[in-house]
């Protein structure tokens, strides 16, 4: 190991100051700083150049230390303090590690004298020593000598100085921090050069981006300022303020006027689903009564109170619709709307039967959606149609009412059925009629208010399927026909719902799954072979809901949405 | 997890799907049924395919009757064949 450092192989600072020192003449210094140089003087002047190799070699086995340096220093380089001799002390003392860690250890050996001729020294080095690389070994060596406190004031105030006037040599720290850079020996190298950088160039620094905070205040401020201006609508406030982009599951296109009616909307519901169960027996003979003063009153004020709370949902509907029952009783296409929706009754009411038979809830749920489907019939056609409804709920009455109606409706002629269905709807609601005339009146004006709630949001969810349908037409249509398609996108979810229970009741689930939805879009045609869900995904929805359903890989070994 | 929840408060869905309304009608049909995160969006994409059909074979009624007009009585018959193909 020791051989490699004498050998001048690698023109390391070493090798190249040991160069110098053997071919440099030797000065003898002017001053004298301590009495311990002086007395090592004598000694060391006479073996200067053999026991170089003997000290390197010593040096090297050992760590640093400062009876290390003693030794040294006693053994007789110091000659008056030349540069030559410091030179020497510092490479026999200088580790050829990092410049900061002989500092602590370097510190007790307080040399002032060092300090001041090293200053010398440098100025003097530069015209000794021809090689330019050598200069900043120097003050590195020098700054590792000095002691710490002044070596740092004097680095900090160098340093500056030398940044501010771009110095490249002089001082000592941006000696050290080219050094540094220079000497592979060293193992600090990059730290020092960036904090240069960042001082010398101040508008490089970046600085966080202030905007998110202003934009959080200023919408704070929005919303005192509108909460203030509208104290009552506090609730409405943020959904104003709110932007209209922001929240995806803000979806509700209603979402201001539920504020008010949403507590009345949920009451009506729990009700519903409370009387659903207890009123299962009543709800035939109610149904009848409930349709005999349908067909006489064309009001919204035909349903029979004791039908109440079962019948909010039939009110809900037939309310909305009296208008158009007026004015369609007189069309011709009434009829074509009784066949069609006869027969659809017939189906329905079929289906009841089947579906009643397979599962117990739809027993409950028949009657709501019987009702629900009722409500879309006309007034004329209502008789006829709910007494077939009502089979399925009491199979052993109404059986005997269907029947006949059954046969006379699908025997009879379009044409031919409105008059019929006047004549056997009022002999059969004329017995019942006369027992509720109050009844019918009152319920209605207390629950109008409270079925309208009900209604819009519905409507206006299932607007945006109708502007959707609007655009797929690309034909203006009829306001009527728009109300059709509303009724049609009611039955759909009908169907849907109850297509969806049945499968997850096949596969033994009481949630449904996407597995079934698949398999009803199988079933209904739209998923083939050819075609697969996939497909239709990427076809007809939008990217983030896309995202959400196909799977896809992502960095990190991830499949999002997780399989 | 890369990408999760896609959605950002940012993006502007430009045909939003009305998925609380369409929980909210399967818990009022089906009050004992749940349904999946996916599966009201493959709900949404089963009423746009139907919607589509229908408006599709209501143009074409209204077509064959030379009716620059959607009305109601198209709507009323392409409803009658496209419920009979989705019942499934």
């Amino acid at each position: 190991m020791a051989d490699t450092y004498n050998s001048d192989s690698e023109p390391t600072t070493r090798t190249l100051l040991r160069r110098v020192l053997d071919t440099a003449d030797t000065r003898t210094p002017r001053r004298r700083r301590s009495a311990r140089i002086g007395v090592q003087k004598a000694r060391l002047e006479m073996p200067l150049s053999s026991p170089t190799k003997m000290n390197v070699s010593r040096r090297s086995q050992r760590a640093r230390s400062i009876d290390r340096l003693a030794r040294v220093q006693t053994s007789g380089h110091l000659d008056e303090q030349t540069p030559r001799t410091l030179l020497k002390n510092i490479l026999l003392t200088a580790p050829e590690s990092s410049i900061m860690m002989p500092e602590p250890v370097v510190k007790p050996v307080p040399t002032p004298q060092v300090v001041q001729s090293s200053r010398r020294k440098s100025s003097q080095g530069s015209l000794e020593l021809q090689l330019p690389e050598l200069e900043p070994p120097t003050t590195l060596a020098l700054g590792l000598l000095a002691p710490g406190r002044r070596k740092q004031r004097l680095r900090l105030s160098a340093f500056q100085q030398g940044v501010d006037q771009g110095l490249p040599l002089s001082q000592e720290p941006h000696g050290n921090a080219n050094a540094s850079s220079l000497t592979s020996s060293l193992n600090l190298t990059f730290a020092t050069p960036l904090q240069p950088q960042s001082v010398q160039r101040p508008g490089l620094a970046r600085r966080p981006p202030t905007r998110r905070a202003v934009d959080v205040g200023a919408f704070l401020q929005d919303l005192r300022d509108t909460s203030l201006v509208s104290p009552g609508d506090s609730l409405r406030t943020p959904v104003a303020t709110l932007p209209t982009d922001t929240v995806l599951e803000d979806t509700q296109p209603f979402s201001q006027p539920l504020v008010g009616r949403s507590p009345s909307v949920y009451h009506s519901l729990p009700c519903l689903s409370h009387t659903e169960a207890e009123d299962a027996e009543r709800a035939v003979s109610h149904r009848t009564q409930s349709s005999g003063p349908k067909l006489q009153n064309y009001n919204p004020g035909k349903q029979a109170q004791l039908l109440a709370r079962k019948a909010k949902n039939v009110d809900a509907i037939a309310m909305s619709f009296p208008n158009k029952s007026s004015a369609i009783s007189g069309e011709d296409g009434v009829d074509l709307l009784q066949d069609g929706i006869d027969e659809e009754a017939e189906e329905r009411m079929e289906e009841n039967l089947s579906v009643s038979e397979v599962m117990d809830t739809t027993g409950t749920q028949g009657s709501v959606r019987t009702e629900n489907s009722k409500g879309y019939r006309e007034m004329t056609e209502a008789v006829e149609t709910n007494e077939p409804k009502g089979s399925s709920e009491d199979e052993d009455i109404s059986d005997r009412r269907a029947s006949p109606e059954l046969a006379s409706n699908t025997t009879q002629s379009p044409q031919a059925r409105r008059p019929q269905f006047l004549e056997p709807a009022p002999p059969s609601s004329t017995a019942v009629l006369s027992s509720e005339p109050l009844s019918t009146r009152l319920p209605p004006r207390a629950r109008a208010p409270g079925s309208r709630p009900r209604q819009d949001p519905h409507k206006t969810g299932l607007s945006h399927y109708v502007k959707f349908f609007s655009f797929c037409a690309k034909m203006p249509m009829e306001k009527k026909a728009v109300e059709m398609v509303e009724k049609c996108l009611d039955r759909y979810f009908q169907h849907l719902c109850d297509d969806l229970e049945a499968f997850a009741a096949h596969a033994g689930r009481k949630t449904v799954r996407p597995e079934d939805l698949e398999l009803l879009m199988r079933r209904q045609g739209l998923v083939n072979d050819q075609v697969s869900l996939r497909v239709l995904v990427e076809r007809h929805l939008p990217l983030e809901y896309r995202q959400l359903l196909i799977p896809c890989a992502f960095s990190g070994n991830s499949v999002f949405p997780a399989q | 997890m890369a990408v999760s929840g896609v959605l950002s408060q940012r993006t502007h869905v430009r045909r939003k799907a009305p998925r609380t309304f369409l929980r909210r009608l399967f818990r009022r049909q089906k009050p004992r049924l749940r349904l999946e995160t996916g599966g009201d969006l493959l709900v949404h994409l089963n009423c746009l395919l139907f919607v589509h059909r229908l408006a599709e074979e209501s143009r074409m009624n209204a077509f064959e009757n030379k009716d620059g007009v959607i009305k109601k009585e198209h709507v009323l018959a392409a409803a009658k064949v496209i419920l009979k193909k989705s019942r499934g």
